[in-house]
């Protein structure tokens, strides 16, 4: 099997289809049967700017998207001043000669063309597609069947540019794509996957607030309501999201939020109530740089202790952070299951890196939980709080046809096991005893999933959590030396059973935080020795190759 | 019907405007069951503040919700299970302080729901500072010298945020604020009661409505009449000042569905 892994890379001014070029090219790569990653990097604004999408790809397995570039398609001249530094040997450079000069690489009169083919509004986008097909030998039936499957308005405009730019390409790359395949493929989002797994789960409701990089929750959801039998709900605020969140799930339905810092911040009040409560609800944490508006398209994992620690008050949650696009599927069904089970707010913590970043998660998927409450016996004896052994009190809904003849109450306030109000010395003991012996349900729940995870052979004990991961994956394939890396998916209950084999041990730890937030976890959690801490907090991936030659170049580790 | 009152002890200072409201709300939901509505289908929630112990004495479903965040909880409910009656009661420092967004949008989107808005015009639980309802001068520990803020006007902002029920009543006419109870909760939309409620330890207003509030006969006819007799100065006018039709919010998003009602299992779910 070829293990190369090719990255091209498309860049340009928001606006010119930049990302939309790369996906077409990514979904070319898997429909033959190819790994591919893409990520985006783009900026906080509609229009101008520089934008650039990556695709990296390999027959075998690839973890995230490399930083030099194969090919590099450039539409204006700054993508061609940021990227040219980043051109492998022997890579391709095609670029816009109506908008940039450049002494190497191969100019296409872009803007000309477009001009020439289109007469209302014109798609730069279509001549990355057609360098590419003509690059990858595509026939040219090949080049138009993609033109319309994947861009559907002003067929033959797109066809006519495309077609032109197709035949100025003499030159071919011989990735060895084999077109005979045409294998099923599901290239999504982390976002995506984690709408996907939530609703095989039984999610009815998702609120939310748009805010990056978490607002492709609440587009997708919304796109895909009607198939994914759910409805999404762009509320007022992100207070009035997870409050009303509250409200469905007491009225019976399995509901989500999601959000940034900025907004997951807002939400701290609803989170503490959902533990007051003991609503059973997913709440989902993309994180970006911050604090406060930070940066708001980037990358980091800076939220940790924040997520951690969400909410005033003492409850249980669990917190847990997906280390692949199929993990956010898999962990999200997980979450909001265990949130059911349990009756508490969980939180799916991940990073604009994962979020966005697009991967193949296959067409069979895993068996996946559904949420389920345990259910209560309707009638005038019921209590929504009643003490039992592990702290979970059965869930009725209100209504006469849910049951007849009871009261539900669900009270913010601490209360007696009817859900009354009380501030008795004694009530608010009792109550809290009730929600705190829940801690050993919590921790036993989890146990039924993967709670960690962990790649590799080494000596050297390489410790990560998200989309880091991948990064770290990825450097295991280009490292001299080898490692281990051990990554703890459940972060709260931290998995001890799994990794207690760790503790007092030297390690390495790789985390997107300045302060080293993950390796004071684990300080905490299992008294290991940080020999190193390899952190990135200008709000990128890290480039594989480049994270593999640190790691190679530690003393001592 | 069964018994709605619950055993908790009542701490409303004595004379307290709410005893009015829940002797009104348990006579109007008498009306409702009555006329054929299931008790078990009328939930409520409230925010925080004296409004809100009014959840603790009746024997009934709902959320006693965050301070501020009743009404969004409220929408959370209806939306979803739509054949529940939500009933939100909310403080003037809840509804139109701290929350003053969900009211608002509650409107904007004429949500199938009630609002029972307690006008006391100060923040009673929390010993008595100015509210969004307290007039200019009002003297609090908050502002000793004398608010100097211009109150909401709750009707005319409802309004024009597009509630499509709009009442008001006094918590001393016990008849007349259950029956506007009912009307409000039986109206399709999003409809509001501004109950006019004198706090006595704070801001005792009992012999000024007493004094001044007026019965409408009849729902004016026209927006600009609504608005010139809800901020009349020569009385409090009670009564009903808007009903109208629009299309419900539930209804817009998923006709005749039930989200609780209809949910899909796992097993039905295609990803």
């Amino acid at each position: 099997m070829d293990e190369r892994v090719f990255t091209i890379t498309v860049g340009g001014r928001a606006g010119e289809g930049v990302k939309k070029a790369a996906q077409v090219i990514a979904h070319i790569f898997c429909a033959a049967g190819w790994n591919v990653c893409q990520a985006d990097d783009y900026q906080s604004l509609i229009r101008g700017g520089h934008n650039f999408s990556t695709v990296s790809t390999s027959q075998t397995p690839v973890y995230c998207a490399h930083q030099n570039h194969d090919l590099l398609i450039c539409f204006d001249q700054r993508s061609i001043d940021k990227h040219l530094k980043r051109l492998k040997d022997g890579a391709l450079l095609f670029y816009n000669s109506d908008e940039a000069q450049c002494e190497q690489g191969i100019p296409i009169p872009m803007n000309s063309l477009m001009k020439k083919h289109y007469h209302g509004a014109s798609n730069v986008s279509l001549a990355a597609l057609a360098i590419f097909a003509a690059l990858a030998g595509m026939t040219q039936e090949q080049l138009q069947e993609q033109i319309v499957q994947q861009y559907r308005r002003d067929i033959e405009e797109n066809t006519a540019y495309a077609m032109e730019i197709y035949g100025m390409v003499s030159q071919r790359c011989d990735y060895g794509l084999d077109w005979s395949v045409n294998k099923p493929f599901h290239f999504v989002s982390g976002n995506q996957a984690i709408i996907l797994g939530a609703s095989k789960a039984g999610l009815d409701f998702f609120y939310g607030y748009p805010m990056t990089p978490a607002s492709s929750l609440l587009h997708y959801a919304a796109l895909k309501q009607e198939s994914l039998n759910l409805f999404a709900i762009h509320a007022e605020s992100e207070l009035a999201a997870i409050n009303m969140a509250l409200g469905s799930a007491m009225a019976g339905c399995r509901t989500a939020v999601g959000s940034s810092g900025g907004g997951f911040a807002l939400m701290q009040e609803g989170f503490s109530a959902a533990g007051m409560v003991e609503a059973p609800l997913l709440c989902i944490l993309s994180s970006r740089p911050g604090p406060a508006t930070g940066a708001s398209t980037y990358t980091a994992q800076e939220d940790l202790f924040f997520a951690l620690h969400q909410g005033h008050g003492e409850f249980g949650r669990v917190v847990a952070s997906p280390d692949s696009n199929n993990r956010a599927l898999s962990l999200s069904a997980e979450l909001l299951a265990l949130a059911w089970e349990l009756q508490i707010p969980t939180i799916l913590l991940t990073e604009k890196h994962l979020s966005e970043g697009m991967a193949d998660i296959g067409m069979n998927h895993p068996e996946l939980p559904e949420a389920k409450e345990l259910p209560g016996t309707a009638g005038a004896s019921y209590q929504r709080y009643a003490a039992t052994p592990n702290g979970v009190s059965p869930l009725v809904f209100p209504g006469h046809k849910c049951a007849p003849d009871t009261v539900v109450k669900w009270t913010t306030l601490e209360h007696l096991e009817n859900g009354v109000r009380s501030d008795s010395a004694a009530d608010i003991k009792a109550m809290k005893d009730k929600r705190g012996i829940k801690a050993k349900a919590i921790q036993e729940a989890c146990k039924r999933y993967q709670t960690t995870a962990e790649y590799g052979e080494g000596e050297l004990l390489v410790f990560a959590y998200g989309s880091t991961v991948l990064e770290l994956r990825e450097a295991q394939k280009y490292s001299q030396r080898p490692f281990k890396i051990i990554a703890p998916i459940y972060l709260e209950p931290f998995p001890h059973e799994k990794l207690e084999q760790y503790r007092g041990k030297e390690v390495v730890v790789v985390e997107h935080s300045q302060s080293g937030l993950f390796a004071q976890f684990l300080k905490i959690k299992l008294d290991v020795q940080v020999k190193h801490l390899i952190n990135k907090y200008d709000g990128r991936a890290f480039d594989p190759i480049e994270l593999a030659k640190q790691i190679e170049e530690l003393q001592d580790a | 019907m069964r018994d709605i009152n619950t055993d908790k002890e009542n701490t409303w200072c004595p004379g307290c405007g709410n005893f009015g409201i829940l002797n009104a709300f348990k006579k109007s939901v008498a009306m409702m069951v009555e006329a054929g509505i299931s008790l078990d289908d009328i939930v409520m929630t409230c925010g925080i503040g004296c409004h809100g112990k009014i959840f603790d004495y009746l024997n009934m479903s709902g959320m006693y919700g965050l301070h501020g965040r009743a009404l969004a909880s409220a929408q959370g409910i209806k939306l979803a299970n739509p054949d529940l009656k939500v009933i939100c009661f909310g403080g003037d420092g809840d509804s139109l302080g701290e929350g003053l967004e969900h009211t608002l949008f509650a409107a904007k989107r004429n949500m199938d729901i009630t609002l029972i808005l307690h006008n006391n015009g100060t923040y009673g639980l929390t010993t008595g500072q100015f509210s969004p309802l307290s007039p200019r001068g009002y003297k609090g520990l908050s502002t000793p010298k004398g608010s100097i803020e211009t109150p909401f006007r709750p009707i005319p902002l409802l309004l024009e945020a597009g509630a499509t029920f709009i009442a008001r009543s006094y918590s001393a006419r016990l008849d007349h604020l259950a029956h506007t109870i009912q009307r409000a909760v039986n109206h399709k939309g999003f409809s509001i009661v501004e109950v006019l409620q004198p706090c006595v330890t704070y801001y005792n207003t009992y012999s000024l409505y007493n004094k001044m509030v007026k019965e409408l006969e009849i729902v004016p006819d026209n927006r600009n009449l609504a608005l010139q007799l809800a901020t009349a100065e020569e009385a409090f006018y009670i009564g009903v000042f808007l009903e109208e039709t629009k299309p419900v919010y539930h209804e817009e998003l998923y006709g005749s569905h039930n989200p609780a009602m209809d949910r899909k299992a796992s097993a039905e779910r295609v990803i």
